[in-house]
């Protein structure tokens, strides 16, 4: 079984918070562990393809989720996924109070910083389990 | 003007650059090209069963925006609201090659090329709305989605 | 104390959190209200802890994201009623967990402070069934546009401001707190400043503020008298008033001061409704 974590986030396209999760999560296999994660498609996920749940099925996954609904978290558990990690970019969001971060469409200086710090989060983790 | 709402359920998919240039594009439609009661309906959520997402689905025309040839926004809004009422395939407007590449990219690292992907997509969603609601475009500014006015 | 539960571990030995869950069932069920299910023998045969789960409400205990308990209380149909997370409170608390499966100083911490808080959530529960006779069952008209839901509660009990804020009066105490409008309009609310208990409010004074990434929303007070509780949960979790600003998200409860001069400058469903419909409309076109 192919031993990279699998880091999946919510990347929804309504608020700042979901593009927060997609840049964070994709700061983390581009740039921080590209030898030891990669991404996965949340909607493929969700349809229920086979292909799909072969991709994370009894696979280490960490989820991003830009808002309460959590959808990465509870549909990558629930296809398979064993989530090792459930990161809320609003928990970090909320330790820069009085902050703007941009929009869904492009984030600004502040939330490139909230980013990095997410993604730093997720790269402990992933190196925690090597 | 026109109370049709329509709504736009894009792939924002993150293993390919076609999910990439889905989101942005959908997202150049409502802000940059102003489009009124135009709503992005959050795919994901629209999935595991959201019910407002679904229950906009059923009652407006939607369209779908997928990154690549897999069609996961098309077939769930036909599985589980429908008829869909637009389809715009970016690997049919990019190519196959672009759609699929797995070289993917943060959004601070997009290249000129990537933004003229954007433009042509963003194109082919505006004439797929226009053709459900001719009166929707009159310069003002957009209805969000679901999960707030941003 | 903790009483009358099924109480549903992971009891997982893969980490420590697993067997921190086993723990706290186990200190549970020493009190002998409560009831034990082995989630081993549970996924075995159903019948013994079927019967248990019917008669008591569930209090499941996971140890980690993967959610083991939960998945098998899903998988036998069950409704849980509460549900504790050992990683996520273990972070909430800033308690490291050792990476064995040894019960040591931190894990015996953590072990002590979640069963404090159940502890306390049920004498809490206990003394506002006792002092409340009070039944909030919000009786909702909805309004929709695009695909937002806009619920405003009818019940004849309910008042409202022009502020979006409501106030449900029962005896000489009212409960207070935004309405949908305000909720769907801020996006997910990250910080809840409360009300300090034993202020004394005017009608339309301040009791109180929520902040989202999109603006600082100061609550003001339907009714005028002396805060006498508010909802600590929101302090941890403000994002309940998104979830539902009126079972969930009430914000405070005021010990009413004059409320026949204060209930003139109030409205009820009828006009709020008609009034949040413009505002909506006014808002999003």
């Amino acid at each position: 079984m192919d031993k990279k974590v699998k880091v999946v986030p919510c990347s929804g396209i309504g608020k700042v918070f979901g593009l927060m999760a997609r840049e964070a999560a994709l700061e983390t296999v581009i740039e921080l562990c590209p030898d030891t994660s990669e991404t996965v498609c949340l909607a493929y996920i969700v349809t229920g393809d086979k292909e799909a749940k072969a991709k994370i099925e009894g696979c280490d996954c960490i989820t991003v989720d830009g808002c309460p609904k959590m959808c990465a978290a509870k549909n990558v558990s629930l296809a398979g996924g064993i989530v090792i990690e459930e990161i809320k970019v609003l928990d970090t969001v909320k330790e820069h109070k009085g902050k703007q971060f941009g929009s869904p469409t492009q984030l600004d200086a502040d939330g490139e910083t909230v980013v990095n710090e997410i993604a730093a989060k997720i790269a402990k983790k992933i190196n925690e389990k090597k | 003007m026109s109370e049709l709402k329509v709504g736009i359920l894009s792939c924002s998919g993150e293993e390919c650059l076609g999910g990439t240039i889905s989101r942005l594009a959908t997202r150049k439609v409502l802000e940059e090209l102003k489009f009124v009661n135009t709503v992005t309906l959050c795919l994901p959520l629209y999935l595991a069963g959201g019910k407002e997402e679904r229950n906009f689905a059923k009652v407006f025309p939607t369209i779908s925006v997928d990154g690549c040839d897999k069609l996961c926004a098309k077939k769930s809004t036909e599985k589980y609201s429908g008829k869909i009422n637009g389809s715009v395939d970016v690997s049919k407007i990019i190519g196959n090659d672009n759609a699929l590449n797995t070289k993917i990219v943060r959004n601070k690292d997009l290249t000129d090329e990537h933004l003229q992907m954007v433009d042509k997509v963003a194109g082919e969603i505006v004439k797929a709305i226009s053709q459900i609601n001719p009166d929707s475009y009159n310069g003002k500014t957009f209805q969000g989605c679901s999960c707030g006015d941003e | 104390m903790v009483e009358n539960y099924a109480v549903l571990p992971c009891n997982g030995l893969d980490k420590s959190a697993g067997v921190i869950s086993g723990e706290i069932a186990i200190k549970l069920c020493e009190n002998e209200k409560n009831e034990i299910i082995c989630p081993v023998f549970y996924r075995v045969t159903d019948a013994k802890y079927n019967k248990i789960a019917g008669e008591h409400p569930l209090l499941v205990i996971d140890g980690c994201p993967t959610r083991c308990a939960s998945k098998l209380a899903a998988e036998k149909n069950l409704k849980i009623s509460q549900k504790i997370l050992i990683t996520e409170e273990a972070k909430n608390h800033h308690i490291e967990l050792n990476s064995g499966l040894r019960i040591l100083e931190n894990e015996k911490s953590l072990i002590e402070i979640i069963l404090n808080g159940l502890n306390k959530a049920e004498a809490q529960h206990a003394q506002s069934s006792d002092e409340n006779t009070i039944q909030f069952d919000f009786d909702y008209e909805t309004f929709q546009n695009g695909k937002f839901n806009f619920r405003v509660p009818k019940n004849p009990q309910v008042y409202y401001n022009e502020n979006d804020c409501w106030a449900w009066v029962f005896g000489n105490r009212a409960r207070i707190g935004v309405t949908d409008f305000v909720q769907q309009n801020l996006s997910d609310i990250l910080y809840f400043t409360p009300p300090e208990i034993g202020a004394e409010i005017d009608q339309f004074g301040e009791v109180g503020d929520i902040e989202s990434s999109k603006a600082l929303v100061a609550l003001i007070s339907p009714v005028s008298g002396e805060v006498v509780a508010i909802n600590e949960s929101l302090v941890q979790k403000p994002e309940m008033i998104n979830e539902n600003p009126y079972e969930l998200g009430w914000v405070a409860e005021i010990e009413l001061a004059d409320f026949e001069s204060d209930k003139e400058l109030l409205i009820g469903f009828d006009k709020y409704f008609e009034l949040m419909k413009k505002k909506v409309e006014n808002t999003n076109g």
